[in-house]
Order: C-alpha cells, then sequence, then structure tokens
C-alpha cells in the first residue's frame, strides 16, 4: 500500500489523491492494476511557488475516473512505461509548463518550434518579448529574438 | 497608331482571361478553410466565376487564399508556398486571423496578419467571413485584375 | 540492399485536412514508421483563457473543433458551471442536447465528405455539403452564425429557439435520413472504397486504450464506450439511441460507426422536439452583463462525448474572474497520436485513407 498525502473532490465529484513524487511510478502501476487502464491527460499547473503536475485517470470497465496530483519542482518520472499514451502528452506539459520528465522516450518540444525559449504556461513568461521563427538550411525551425530573422 | 491600339486590346485580352481563369490553391490553415469548402460547395459553388480549378500543387496554381491563423511555425513554409507558385500570382488573406491576428491577436505565437509573409491584394474581413464575402473577394479581385489595378 | 527513405508528408498537403506533417520512412512502398510532427496552428487557447473573464474564454473553446463548436461550448460551460454552482433551466438543458447533435451531424458529414475525397471520390462531397448547408441555415436562423457561435452562455443559452428555426429543424430531421442512405450506398456500392479501406488502418482494442484513444475510433475497435450512454450529462439517459459498435477496427468499420452515429443523432434531435419543455432558455439569475463579474473556485473537468471523442475542459478557479488553469482535453490529439500505430507495415497509399479516419481537426490538437 503506497501512502496517500491527502484526499479531496473536484467540483463535479471525482476524487483527487496527492502523491508524493517519489511515490509516483509505484502508485500509478498499483492503479493501473486497479483498473485504470485509460490516462485521459496530463496537466501541469504553475502555482508560482510550486509545479504540480495532474494525471487524469480513467477506467473504461466500468468507468471510474480518478486525478492523481503530485507537487514537483520541474522534474518527474515518465508514465510512458505505463500508459504509451502519456508520450505526447507529457511531451507537451514539458513544452508549456516546463515540467522535465525523466526516461521519456523523446522528450522534445511538439506545439511550439525547437529552440523556442521559456514555457509560455508559467505565469511568470514575458508576453510582450516576442520571438521569430524561421527555417533553418537543414529544413528544420530556427528561433531568435530578432524581428528580421524570421517571421 | 494601329499597332498601340492592336497592343492595348491584347494586354485587355489577356488581362480579362487572366481574371476569369484564377486556379486557386488548396490551402487551408484553420476554421476559414471549412468556410472556403463552403464557398466551393454545392449551395454557394463560386465554379460560376470561373476558379473552380483547385490545384493541390503551388506550381500550377496563381491564387492563394490564406484561410486561416498563421502562426509562426506555419509563416516560413507559407512563404516557401508562395515562393513556388508561378507568376502572375495573387493572394486573398480570409478572415480576421490572416489579415491581422483575429482573436489570437494577444498569443505568443501567431504572427498579427499574413501580409507580414507574402504580399497581400485583397483583404476578407469576417471571423469566419461569410461564403458570400469570400465570393465577393474573388469578384472583386478579378475586376482590378481586368483592369489593370493589380499585376504580379 | 535494404534502402530506408524518409518521406516528407506535409505540412501543406491537400489530404491532411489542415496542417499535419507526418515524417515517413518508407522501404518501397511498405511504411516502416511513421511520425506525426504537430504544433503548425498553435494558437495559445489555453493562455489566452487565462488572460480574459470566463465568458471571454468561450470564443477560444469554439475555434477548437470548428466544424464542432458548439460541442466544445458544451464542455467548457459545463465545467464552469460546476464550477460556479450556477443552475442551468430545463428548457436550456434539452436545446443544449439538440443543437449539440445537430452539430456532431454536421461534423460527421464534413469527415465524410472530405473523406470521400481522400478516396479519389468527388460526388460524395456534393451530397454532404447539401445536407450539412441545411444544418448550418437552422444554426444561423437560431444563433446568428454559421460556423462558430458563441451560442452557450453560463446559466442557459443567449437566445431561445424561433418558430422557424423549430420547422427547420422538423424538415431536417424528416429528410436527413433517407439523404444518408443516399450518401452511404454511394461509398457501399464502390468496389474501389470497399477495397481501399476493408483492413487498412488497424488498431485492436489494447492498443487504443492504451493510448487513450476515444470516439469513433474506440468504438470501431470494439468497445461500446460512449459517454453519452455510459456516463449520461444533460438529459441523455432520458432519450432512446443506440451506441455503434464494430469490431474490425479499420477504416470500413470506422466509416460504419460515423454514419450510424448520424443516424442515432437524428433520432435524438427529433425526440428532443416531442420533449421540449416550455420555461426559460437562461438562468434569470445571472443576467448577461452580470456574466463577467462571475467567480469560480475550486476545480471541475465534466467529460463529454464530442464527434471526435471524449472532450472536456479541466478548469481552475482561483476565487477571481478570471481562470487560474484551463487545460483541454481534445480528442483528435491523443487519436492522433495512435496514427504511427495504425500505419505500420501499410502501404503509402494507405496512409491518406487512415490519417482522413482518424477525423483530426487541427485547431483542435495544436489548440
Ligand atoms: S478569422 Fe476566425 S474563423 Fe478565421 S481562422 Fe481566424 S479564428 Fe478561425
Amino acid at each position: 500500500m503506497i501512502p496517500i498525502e491527502s484526499e479531496s473532490k473536484t467540483k463535479d465529484g471525482t476524487p483527487v489523491v496527492y502523491i508524493s513524487k517519489e511515490n509516483l511510478i509505484p502508485f500509478m502501476k498499483e492503479k493501473k492494476d486497479e483498473g485504470y487502464d485509460m490516462l485521459l491527460m496530463v496537466t501541469g499547473v504553475d502555482y508560482v511557488d510550486h509545479l504540480e503536475v495532474v494525471y487524469h485517470l480513467l477506467s473504461t470497465k466500468d468507468g471510474r475516473r480518478l486525478l492523481v496530483k503530485t507537487k514537483t519542482d520541474e522534474e518527474v518520472d515518465s508514465v510512458t512505461g505505463i500508459w504509451p499514451g502519456a508520450n505526447w502528452h507529457e511531451r507537451e506539459t514539458y513544452d508549456l509548463v516546463g515540467i522535465r520528465f525523466r526516461n521519456h522516450p523523446n522528450l522534445k518540444r511538439i506545439l511550439l518550434p525547437e529552440g523556442w525559449v521559456g514555457h509560455p504556461l508559467r505565469k511568470n513568461y514575458p508576453m510582450d518579448k516576442k520571438q521569430y521563427v524561421n527555417l533553418g538550411e537543414d529544413g528544420e525551425d530556427k528561433v531568435s529574438y530578432d524581428p528580421k530573422e524570421g517571421y | 497608331m494601329t499597332d498601340s491600339i492592336l497592343l492595348t486590346t491584347l494586354d485587355e485580352a489577356l488581362r480579362w482571361g487572366k481574371g476569369k481563369s484564377l486556379w486557386p490553391f488548396t490551402f487551408g490553415l484553420a476554421c476559414c478553410a471549412i468556410e472556403m469548402m463552403s464557398a466551393m460547395g454545392p449551395d454557394y459553388d463560386w465554379a460560376r466565376f470561373g476558379a473552380d480549378v483547385f490545384r493541390d500543387s503551388p506550381r500550377h496554381a496563381d491564387l492563394m487564399i490564406v484561410s486561416g491563423t498563421v502562426t509562426k511555425k506555419m509563416a516560413p513554409r507559407i512563404r516557401r508556398l508562395y515562393d513556388q507558385m508561378a507568376f502572375p500570382k495573387y493572394v486573398i488573406s480570409m478572415g480576421a486571423c490572416a489579415s491581422a491576428g483575429g482573436p489570437y491577436v494577444r498569443g505568443y505565437s501567431v504572427v498579427d496578419g499574413v501580409d507580414k509573409v507574402v504580399p497581400v491584394d485583397i483583404y476578407v474581413y469576417g471571423c469566419p467571413p461569410r461564403p458570400e464575402a469570400l465570393i465577393q473577394a474573388l469578384k472583386q479581385l478579378q475586376d482590378s485584375i481586368a483592369s489593370g489595378k493589380v499585376r504580379h | 540492399m535494404e534502402k530506408v527513405v524518409e518521406v516528407n508528408f506535409g505540412p501543406q498537403h491537400p489530404s491532411t485536412h489542415g496542417v499535419l506533417r507526418i515524417k515517413v520512412k518508407l522501404d518501397g512502398e511498405i511504411i516502416v514508421d511513421a511520425q506525426p510532427v504537430i504544433g503548425y496552428l498553435h494558437r495559445n487557447a489555453e493562455k489566452l483563457s487565462e488572460m480574459g473573464l470566463y465568458p471571454k474564454a468561450l470564443i477560444y473553446m469554439d475555434r477548437l473543433d470548428y466544424v464542432a463548436a458548439l460541442n466544445m461550448e458544451l464542455g467548457y460551460i459545463l465545467s464552469v458551471e460546476k464550477l460556479m454552482d450556477v443552475e442551468t433551466p430545463e428548457r436550456a438543458q434539452w436545446i443544449r442536447m439538440m443543437m449539440v447533435e445537430l452539430n456532431r451531424i454536421a461534423s460527421h458529414l464534413v469527415w465524410l465528405g472530405t473523406h470521400g475525397l481522400d478516396m479519389g471520390m468527388l460526388t460524395p462531397f456534393f451530397y454532404c455539403w447539401r445536407e450539412r448547408e441545411r444544418v448550418l441555415r437552422i444554426f444561423d436562423e437560431i444563433t446568428g452564425s454559421r460556423l462558430l457561435y458563441n451560442y452557450f452562455s453560463i446559466g442557459g443559452v443567449y437566445s431561445d429557439l424561433t418558430p422557424k428555426g423549430i420547422d427547420m429543424i422538423k424538415e431536417f430531421v424528416n429528410t436527413f435520413p433517407d439523404r444518408l442512405e443516399e450518401i452511404q450506398s454511394i461509398f457501399q456500392k464502390s468496389y474501389i472504397y470497399a477495397k481501399r479501406t476493408k483492413g487498412v488502418g488497424k488498431l485492436t482494442l489494447d492498443d487504443a486504450i492504451a493510448y487513450g484513444v476515444t470516439g469513433p475510433l474506440l468504438r470501431a475497435s470494439g468497445l461500446k464506450w460512449d459517454l453519452r450512454k455510459n456516463q449520461p450529462y444533460l438529459f441523455y439517459e432520458k432519450v432512446n439511441f443506440d451506441v455503434p459498435v464494430y469490431t474490425n477496427g479499420d477504416v470500413y468499420s470506422r466509416f460504419l460507426v460515423r454514419v450510424e452515429e448520424m443516424r442515432q443523432s437524428t433520432k435524438i434531435v427529433k425526440q428532443v422536439l416531442e420533449k421540449l419543455p416550455d420555461g426559460d432558455f437562461y438562468n434569470k439569475k445571472y443576467a448577461k452583463p452580470m456574466l463577467v463579474r462571475m467567480k469560480g473556485s475550486g476545480e471541475s473537468y465534466v467529460p463529454t462525448e464530442s464527434p471526435k471523442g471524449e472532450f472536456g475542459v479541466y478548469v481552475i478557479g482561483d476565487g477571481s474572474t478570471i481562470p487560474y488553469r484551463v487545460r483541454i482535453r481534445s480528442p483528435s490529439f491523443a487519436n492522433l497520436q495512435a496514427v504511427s500505430i495504425m500505419l505500420k507495415g501499410y502501404k503509402i497509399a494507405d496512409l491518406t485513407a487512415t490519417v482522413s479516419s482518424v477525423d483530426p481537426v487541427f485547431g483542435e490538437v495544436d489548440r
């Protein structure tokens, strides 16, 4: 039995469990065995003083739902080994919120071009500092702060 | 004297022909592309105005309809597609997004206006513009090509 | 000597339905590996929603899945109503349900038409668009807009049904099933279509669940999972309808599932018209100017069945008038991820059929 830090409920009645980030992988394995066979999404939330990762789980057998939350400081273990579908969701969370997932097979930016500076969904992301993208010689994206360098 | 008259008429005929045989480029970016497809569809049927040969390759087309939000990642690619089109070539910027960034103008990865990327001949406002508006833009473009106001 | 060639497919390609790029590794004609590359339509919906008031984020929801805008609005509005503890009058909920089903028909018709184009059939496109225009005219009459509506509001809908609108809906649901039969027969009578889609792009049920695939794709792979039946929201438990399930998991089954869903949606709309109660179409406690002052706290996620799969918006409120975090669960994003499995081992010519059978809409994939 893996210790749960605390429990609560969302407004629509889904149970929420908080788990420490060391226990995340064993806990998720246990939940998968309990029947939560689908990972709906991975969310990163920036609470300014800390980051939080939220996993939405669903059991397609009986329709139970569960939210698993874990507090982190930019790094947490990847769950791609348990649900292969986590791959893109974790890449997106890395891209937009800047949470690095350990042991992820291909942790690269997914929505923004490679080379983008910063993670836009952080609360302190500078929205007024524009970045410009252009195609490099090799056909990949090139990012710079110079408006003459791209669009 | 007679030469010059013949030349003007030929030029006019050429311009008229250019205007009436625009080949648009099948190029959809976002929501506006769906309305562009509606304009192609049976209800609005813009084949009536001589622009029905939608081409899948930029090299065959001479009208690019930028229908949708231009993101920073896509903009260099749009430029490349535009460069691949043969002269004469025209651009219609469809919708608020392509014209000025639209509802996403405050975002971090959206180009505010496709005119930063390619030269635009006609702007269509609306979010999304109704198919009628697009057809009007097409008519306007045809008229200005025929009257010599737009040349490329 | 074996030689693997890498081919780039997109981001501009007429059959990707938007700006999708697929890096395909080919051994001769066989696909060894296919990796979708996305992000060409990343429009910052999540960030922009965090920068404005609650009702304002609705316009970004509209533009997610732009062929089924009302379904997207519903997911957001239901979440926000939970967050704010707002009651919705019964009539408003019935109206919502009907509009959402009509939008589902419109969305599937867009898919069917463009799927026909991808398979080299031009005729179904015109048939489907003719029907779709009729739905759009209904929306135009009731909501005042053709494609992006901004129609659902917190606590109800923005305008009531008009008598003319109801007549139009009645006429539509009475004639649509026959027309659908006609469209379906164009596909099914085509020997080429069947050859090109049966047994192509297979997705097993285990893979589908592991990759978080939902919606018609999951039902075509053999799981009877429809949130309207399994976890009803609105009044779905009060109407009669079936959930089509096929077990082959190929492109042809997905086609059958979607066509059958359209038929079931028509059935639902008919029942709603019969059961529609009188009353308010929005909660009188929250008049429209009030909406911008509404505060939300806590967190909520209400899953809904959009035409593409499970859609929901996870909203976190911090007690102010601006949402703290908005996270969109977009079905196409997860479904598209499974494309690489669906394609492995098939011929390059099957690529267009498979990709279009996923029905990705890029506003929603990239957000
Ligand atoms: S102008 Fe409006 S409809 Fe057109 S692409 Fe932009 S958001 Fe979509």
